[in-house]
């Protein structure tokens, strides 16, 4: 059976309480990608049924709520269904599961989240600020799951005297720190008035950037691999 | 997405593109990039540490980009021979003020394009002089300009100690290269720089960085004392030592000063000279001596158990792989029963992968498709191991020996080429009839 949801944790804790004990259950919360032929079940989010759920998850590993969290933020269509299948084996095995790698459940759902991680991870050093007029610093970027709240904490900490905008341009949202509060908001367009020296760092950073490399030992390879050209974009390097 | 508008106006305290370009250049050898190690708190101001360090770009070379790696000045009054900057050397200088070199690092640091600042410089006027002038930044960094965020800070050999002393309570991290793997190729090739000006300063700091750890535990002292320790560098091929030699050295430098790391820049030719080999040497060998330093620091190898004193690592193999065909009466090991230390002996099977297979092996037997659910690379390993008793590797030496070499140039094989198969024809065609 085809269970959807609204795409909320809380959509899912209750989709996940309805279909658990379906033994070929599918979770989604797009409907656009069920198989033709098929009548789906719409879950209508219950908060209190989801508090519940997610208290006796919780017992049985404090953090699943944070993995389920990371894996419902993965750009994958098939994210709901991981997590869904491993947190149907935490409930069984009511105890914490994360390590037992040769299951398969297991590995799927430790994949997704290490790889949810590893781009914030990467985030943290691909933001690329510039800083406009009035001193606040713009960053738009592209990145392949929903994390641009989950940036927040890093950049906050290091430029707390700087407002700044994380602008995700695919999702058309923006995590934004004012100065003193952080927020998120639906942002589908920014217009930016650039700051008088803003050129002159990125053209500054450009020249460091050709001149840093050493040309007779090329390994483009090797440098794909650890910045992946989707990511080229947002960075004034990469651009001619 | 967004549209963005511009005001025209140029700040006149920016630093050329040309004195950047120049000082950048004579840095960019410098192997070090590493912004880990130090949780340094923004206390008002900008910038932060992170202690697991962050890459913000990569270049064509294949390199990160984690800090500004930059030299004050390139205005140098040694001659070592091996290095562009030198007295001799017909290239254009320049020197950075202070307060460039500051809002360089402030402003990258900003928009994100830096995790911090690696300061260098070439000796100017004596290095006394050149101390104070890396001194003053850093200072100024920290204090007037308030950064928080990482700062690696390369020593000048033979300047007075207590300004060393005063630096390392400013950076997160001091290197002093170790430049040359033996005194000897130090008097030929850095007639200026002795064993005992390069080491003393490394000991000393290890020293005072005990000290100050001591103190900050009974809350005598309040700072930060080098939060990020020691690194240091040697060129390797410059002169004719053995990697058996270089490894030793390296061993001692961890551990009896507490090393961070030890990093390896292979030789370029910048420069010619006669007492140089005009040839570069291959990555091969710096990638080959990384890897026996990691078994070093997280494998639980010593250097004696890898190679002799004046021997080299071999090329057809890594390092582990060449210590395991040395020691086959150890192999092959139950992957369900081995202990941790065991395991990481094996070819093909890393640290992580290590604990991994500790830990899901708990609950179940792992037999050799868990293994590959897991996704352990098991082209080296499978011939070192067993899964509940069943053995998947090939049971001829040889083969054994073929296969792994044949492994080794297709996974790196942007780094190795044909290069290792070249060199023994015979590993070449055991590979491929191991294979059939």
């Amino acid at each position: 059976m085809f269970y959807v949801f609204d795409g909320s944790i809380q959509g899912f804790l209750t989709a996940f309480l309805t279909a658990f004990s379906d033994p070929n259950a599918e979770l989604s919360s797009r409907e656009a990608q069920l198989p033709l032929g098929l009548t789906p079940v719409f879950v209508q989010t219950q908060p209190l049924r989801a508090k519940k759920a997610a208290e006796r998850l919780q017992s049985f590993d404090k953090s699943c709520l944070h993995d389920l969290d990371l894996l419902l933020r993965g750009g994958e269509s098939d994210n709901e269904q991981i997590a869904f299948r491993y947190l149907r084996f935490l409930a069984n095995a009511k105890r914490p599961v994360k390590d037992r790698l040769a299951e398969t459940d297991v590995f799927n759902a430790v994949e997704r989240i290490k790889r949810v991680g590893l781009e914030i991870h990467r985030f943290h050093g691909f933001i690329r600020f510039m800083e406009t007029a009035s001193g606040a610093l713009y960053a738009p970027f592209s990145p392949d799951n929903d994390i641009c709240d989950l940036l927040l904490p890093h950049f906050r900490a290091r430029l707390p005297q700087y407002p700044f905008v994380l602008h995700d341009v695919k999702r058309k949202k923006a995590a934004v720190y004012d100065g003193k509060n952080v927020f998120v908001a639906p942002l589908p367009h920014a217009d930016i008035l650039l700051s008088a020296d803003e050129l002159g760092w990125r053209s500054l950073w450009k020249e460091y950037y050709d001149a840093v490399n050493i040309p007779s030992r090329e390994r483009l390879k090797q440098m794909r691999g650890y910045m992946p050209a989707r990511y080229w974009e947002f960075l004034p390097e990469k651009q001619p | 997405m967004f549209d963005f508008y511009v005001l025209t106006r140029y700040n006149l305290g920016m630093i050329t593109e040309e004195k950047l370009k120049i000082l950048t250049e004579s840095a960019k050898y410098d192997v070090s990039c590493s912004s880990s190690g130090s949780g340094r708190k923004n206390a008002g101001g900008i910038g932060n540490g992170y202690v697991s360090g962050c890459c913000h770009s990569f270049t064509p070379d294949g390199r990160c980009i984690s800090l500004l790696k930059i030299l004050l000045s390139n205005d140098c009054i040694y001659n070592c021979r091996y290095c562009p900057n030198r007295l001799d050397a017909d290239v254009p200088r320049a020197t950075a003020t202070p307060d460039e070199i500051c809002e360089l690092t402030i402003d990258f640091y900003k928009r994100n394009y830096i995790e911090g600042l690696f300061l260098s410089s070439a000796v100017c006027k004596n290095p006394d002089y050149t101390m104070e002038r890396l001194l003053l930044v850093v200072k100024k960094l920290r204090t007037e300009y308030r950064f928080h965020g990482y700062i690696h800070l390369k020593g000048i050999p033979r300047a007075d100690p207590l300004l060393m002393r005063e630096a390392a309570l400013y950076a997160d991290r001091m290197s002093y290269n170790v430049e040359l793997p033996s005194e000897r190729s130090l008097k030929l090739l850095a007639p200026q720089k002795s064993k005992q000006s390069l080491l003393e300063p490394i000991k000393t700091l290890a020293l005072q960085q005990a000290q100050y750890r001591e103190e900050k535990k009974q809350g005598l002292f309040k700072g930060h004392f080098l939060p990020a320790g020691q690194t240091t560098q040697m060129i390797v091929g410059a002169s004719p030592e053995a990697d058996g030699q270089i490894l030793r050295l390296t061993q001692a430098l961890y551990l009896k000063t507490g090393m961070k790391r030890v990093y390896y820049s292979s030789y370029v030719p910048v420069v010619q000279d006669k007492l140089l080999p005009e040839t570069p040497v291959g990555q091969l060998r710096e990638h080959r001596l990384y890897q026996a330093d990691w078994l070093l620091r997280f494998y639980g190898f010593t250097v004696e158990e890898l190679l002799a004193e004046g021997e080299n690592l071999s090329t057809e193999y890594d390092p582990k792989c060449a210590w395991a065909l040395k020691n086959l009466h150890l192999f092959p090991v139950e992957i369900n029963r081995a202990p941790l230390d065991t395991l990481l002996r094996v070819p093909g099977i890393g640290a992580k992968n290590a604990y991994k297979i500790v830990e899901a092996r708990r609950y179940t037997k792992l037999t050799f498709e868990d293994l590959t659910k897991m996704r352990i690379a098991l082209k080296r390993a499978k011939h070192f191991i067993t899964c509940n008793g069943k053995f998947f590797g090939a049971e001829n030496e040889t083969v054994v020996r073929g296969l792994l070499a044949a492994a080794e140039t297709t996974e790196s094989a942007e780094q190795l080429s044909l290069f290792s198969l070249q060199s023994n024809p015979q590993n070449a065609l055991i590979a491929l009839t191991g294979q059939l």
